[in-house]
């Protein structure tokens, strides 16, 4: 019985094997065609594997889908990193029980909202509303509406982890602070979250690799265009972005436009696993030091 | 050495006799001076306050503009054709999710079904079995490690892993293709010749095929056959250029096809139809999500062991009982309330997941049943709405707010029905 | 750790017989009285620095203070014993609103020390706090560096330049014993000090903001004995200018290092009195059994 179990444990280092071994396969299907060059692939400007059927005019630089990624990315985070820890902090330092009991089912409603439905909801209100207000200085689809829903999508993720961290300071260590005479906003300032520190990282890393990882929200509401700018208010297709677009056109399995997505697919692995990597280890000796 | 050093300090230790600094004698006495400071340090808090409950309050803004603005958008398509009937290009008006449900369920129990076992049986060996041997310890802690960065891979790579491993199998059982190849065949599958019989308007007759290459067949000497109750009997032909007449009789009609009839390849599948590879179908896409939701599932396994009492653990050895018999008999029953609950958190992630399905499925939606058997395609929930929503046609628009409704009113019963465990697990 | 032992093994000798220098200089309270130049204190010794009268608190619903007066006089060290739950931390957490975080705690009666109303909301919270420092039972470090840990409560409170600061970090380092353990690792986290070098350091933490009290809640119960004889010792040399109010479960600590004992039981005050007196010839049974370890 015990050997099962173990089968299934392993299993699972079997999932990342498989992964890997995938992703490692089908992109050499893409890597090795002499269309391609890793210089261009890394340093290209221009993505054009949809819009070129022709192999020969298709152009493979990842860099405008790196870009559009980036952008939503780092909208997500400015919304989602700064809110969620300021949640977090208000939910752990001086919220009543009964603003939890509002607030904490509140964020696990926004956790459980399918991402489909946010990216509607970026294309329904968030889109619109943008436009609205700067009179049209918005594209319809762009990168700020998209980067505004994965926001909302990873504040209850970051929330929760930074909560855990500070859950996990010692109250002796707040008791402290105020015994010298320190203001709530000295005490979390000043000592609660430079104690929670390293697990307040990792949440920020682990939400950042959600954001980049983030599908649905941004096939529909970043657009299809891969432009390689740092304008927020521009098509920007991401890299999950031209994944969904290149799976969705039904373009003809083993061409080398086709293979193109496996080789967007690695790079979005890469830096994913990095990230949640990198996030994993700093929580786990930050779980450490205080237990 | 230190020893000593300390031994002759310690009586002329300066700590005594040293004066208080001037710094805190002056910070002291000013005390004008430090109240001001102090009532500037509270402002200061006070405004970090009322930021933090503006923040706060924002999330909770956030969740009511979204369910309004998709309530105030969807409501108009909130009708009984939503549920019962199937995507419509040429008439959206009519268009309904039924299949996008049935298929959502569809998947979601394949899911449930390959994840749960594998899951809890993953964090039960990584809970209640822990080595003390070094090597299978690092071994333990680099499966949690895993594990925990499984939870972060994108759920799209998920999707492209489905698509290789269960959609194409690295193409190990060969290429499933229209018409040419449908790859290595289990079972739940009988291939026929469907052939028209002498009784007109259609009447056809079943012919076993015996070699899977030949799509066709003319019909040119007596075989056996089935007809569509499933009773064997020997097929008669009739020559149209010999003196016999045409039989009249319709019964001998039915079962007498004319020479040289010809006939088109016709499989009928039963409902356990098993194919490898198994192609863009439900079970292909179930069992992607259930590798998406794996670490979520072993994750909460593991949090609601990890919670069980050890006195109840130590108790149960110390009746002599055996490591396994106590995780049967103790752990898992106190520990599966948790497990539950995180299973139903992660199903209802599975429902709402699109990516994958997506990859796996192709963006198809035109189907208008549920899946027939194990290797039909569906259409889920989440890719009908992300149709939908890409759609500019205003109605489509309309039915996708209409169809997230429902998808957020089914979410919203699974979570219910995880607080009402959660709640009673509480209670006991 | 050998370095440690010898150090509080070594003071008691040298530094019992108390030595008064002439240059000490004035006190570091906030009610600069001129006749609370320390050096006069131990004749001062029934000056009334806190004083407590029909003090009740509760937590919830639960009375763990009933009716209870006392006063605590200036520049000694007064101890608070009793049994679990006999109130005595939640008193000396009132002393400087430390509960004003448990959401639950209330209280009612009076709180004064010297003129000040402790109890009255408009009280400055954190100005009180300046006056009343506080030492808790386990050691508490903030996970900074030790010169950091020190410097926190003044960067506070004070505008310093920086050779201020480092100035008054040794002063408070001096003052609780253990500069001379850390003066070359100034800059090294504070969590890798020992347990009682720990605790050495938040009385050093607690005195660089210049408080008039400390409160010190069983500080020495989360310690080895070689560092609670050193924390004891320090108590004794910091009474000169601290007004000290412990709490203790250990009766011999209180007998060692206390001046004056109040005894608690069930949210009562049961006597209080002298040290020497409490233990030698207790007016009330309960005491005589308590210190005698009957109970609790």
């Amino acid at each position: 019985m015990v050997a099962v179990l173990a089968m299934c444990a392993l299993a699972t280092v079997g999932i990342t094997v498989g992964i890997i071994v995938m992703l490692v396969g089908q992109s050499w299907n893409f890597f090795n065609s002499e269309h391609v060059s890793f210089k261009e692939f890394f340093t290209g400007t221009e993505w054009t594997a949809l819009q070129s059927k022709n192999i020969d005019d298709a152009k493979f630089g990842i860099l405008p889908l790196l870009s559009g990624t980036f952008r939503v990315t780092a909208i997500a985070m400015l919304i989602a990193l700064p809110s969620g820890l300021i949640t977090a902090v208000y939910l752990s330092e001086f919220a009543s029980k009964k603003v939890r009991a509002v607030l904490k089912p509140t964020l696990e409603v926004i956790a459980g909202i399918p991402t489909v439905v946010l990216g509607y909801f970026a294309v329904l209100v968030i889109g619109p509303s943008l436009q609205w207000l700067t009179d049209g200085g918005f594209d319809a689809f762009n990168a700020t509406s998209a980067g505004i829903a994965v926001g909302i999508l990873c504040l209850p993720m970051v929330c929760s982890l930074s909560e855990d961290a500070l859950h996990a300071v010692p109250r002796a260590l707040r008791e402290g602070a105020y015994g010298l005479g320190c203001t709530p906003f000295e005490t979390s300032v000043k000592v609660v979250i430079p104690a929670a520190l390293s697990g307040i990282v990792s949440a920020f890393l682990l939400a950042f690799s959600r954001a980049v990882g983030e599908t649905m929200v941004v096939a529909l509401a970043a657009g299809t265009q891969a432009t390689y700018t740092m304008d927020p208010r521009t098509q920007s297709q991401t890299m999950t972005g031209f994944i969904v677009e290149m799976i969705k056109s039904e373009n003809e399995y083993g061409t080398v436009q086709y293979f193109s997505l496996y080789g967007v697919a690695i790079a979005l692995f890469v830096i994913t696993f990095g990230m949640t990597l990198i996030g994993q280890l700093v929580r786990r000796r930050y779980r450490e030091s205080y237990s | 050495m230190s020893i000593d050093s300390i031994s002759q300090d310690a009586p002329q230790d300066p700590g005594v006799q040293r004066p208080i600094p001037e710094a805190i004698r002056q910070g002291a006495s000013a005390t004008a001076e430090s109240t001001l400071n102090s009532r500037h340090r509270k402002r200061v808090s006070k405004a970090f306050y009322g930021l933090c409950v503006a923040i706060s309050l924002l999330s909770v803004l956030v969740l009511v503009v979204l369910l309004i603005s998709i309530a105030v958008q969807g409501h108009s398509r909130l009708t009984p054709t939503l549920l019962t009937g199937s995507h419509s290009t040429s008439e959206p008006a009519s268009s309904g999710m039924y299949p996008a449900i049935i298929g959502s369920l569809a998947i979601c129990f394949v899911c449930a079904l390959s994840a749960l076992p594998l899951g809890i049986g993953t964090a039960i060996f990584l809970e209640e079995f822990q080595p003390t041997n070094i090597w299978l310890r690092r071994l333990h802690g680099f499966i949690n490690l895993n594990i925990s960065n499984l939870a972060g891979v994108p759920s799209i790579v998920y999707g492209l892993l489905g698509l290789s491993l269960f959609v194409f199998m690295f193409n190990a059982f060969g290429q499933i293709k229209v018409n040419e190849s449908s790859g290595t065949e289990i079972m739940g599958v009988e291939r026929y010749y469907q052939v028209l019989t002498l009784a007109g308007g259609g009447d056809s007759v079943l012919i076993p095929q015996s070699d899977l290459s030949q799509p066709t067949i003319t019909i040119t000497e007596p075989m056996p056959a089935v007809d569509r109750q499933g009773n064997t009997f020997q097929l008669e032909v009739w020559d149209p250029k010999s003196e016999t007449p045409k039989p009249s009789d319709p019964a001998i009609r039915h079962r007498t096809v004319r020479l040289g009839q010809g006939g088109g390849a016709y499989a009928k599948t039963s409902w356990y139809y098993f194919r490898l590879p198994f192609g863009r179908s439900f079970l292909a896409a179930g069992l992607t999500l259930s590798l998406v939701i794996l670490p979520i599932v072993i994750i909460a396994s593991q949090e609601s062991l990890r919670s069980v009492s050890p006195s109840l653990r130590e108790a149960s050895y110390g009746l002599g009982a055996t490591k396994w018999q106590t995780v049967r008999n103790v752990s898992l029953p106190a520990a599966i309330p948790g497990i539950m609950t995180g299973a139903i958190l992660a199903m209802g992630r599975a429902i709402g997941e699109a990516a994958p399905i997506l990859v796996v499925l192709g963006a198809t939606v035109a189907k208008n049943s549920g899946p027939q058997n194990l290797m039909d395609t569906v259409v889920t929930m989440p890719v009908l709405i992300f149709h939908w929503a890409g759609d500019p046609q205003f109605t489509y628009q309309q039915l996708a707010a209409a169809a997230i409704i429902v998808l957020l009113l089914i979410l919203l019963l699974m979570n219910s029905v995880a607080i009402y465990l959660r709640q009673k697990m509480r209670i006991e | 750790m050998t370095l440690h032992n010898n150090h509080s093994a070594t003071i008691p000798e040298h530094t019992r017989p108390i030595k008064l220098p002439s240059d000490m200089p004035q006190s570091a309270s906030v009610t600069s009285d001129p006749t609370s130049n320390p050096s006069n204190a131990p004749q001062l010794a029934d000056e009334t620095c806190i004083e407590i009268a029909n003090f009740n608190a509760w937590y919830g619903s639960f009375q763990a203070i009933d009716d209870l007066t006392l006063k605590i006089p200036r520049n000694q060290v007064t101890a608070f014993i009793g049994p679990s739950g006999c109130g005595k931390s939640t008193l000396l957490r009132w002393i400087n609103r430390m509960n004003d975080i448990v959401p639950t705690a209330h209280s009612k009666g009076t709180l004064r020390i010297h003129d000040l109303d402790v109890l009255s909301p408009s009280t400055d919270v954190v100005h009180l706090r300046r006056q009343v420092g506080m030492v808790f039972q386990k050691p508490n470090p903030f996970p900074k560096s030790i010169y950091e840990n020190v410097a926190f409560g003044p960067r506070l409170h004070l505008k310093l330049r920086r050779g201020e600061l480092d100035e008054l970090v040794e002063w408070s380092l001096r003052k609780a014993a253990v500069w001379d353990e850390v003066k070359d690792r100034l800059h090294a986290p504070a969590l890798g000090l020992s347990g009682g070098q720990q605790q050495r350091l938040c009385i050093a933490r607690a005195i660089a903001v210049g408080p008039e009290i400390l409160l010190m809640d069983e500080p020495c119960s989360a310690l080895d004995p070689a560092s609670t004889l050193a924390i004891e010792d320090l108590l004794y040399e910091l009474r000169e200018q601290y007004t000290i109010v412990m709490v203790t479960h250990n009766m011999q600590q209180a007998s060692r290092c206390s001046n004056r004992t109040a005894f608690f039981f069930e949210g009562r005050l049961v006597e209080s009195g002298p040290t020497d007196d409490v233990f030698t010839k207790p007016q009330q049974k309960r005491t005589d059994d308590y210190v005698r370890g009957r109970f609790g």
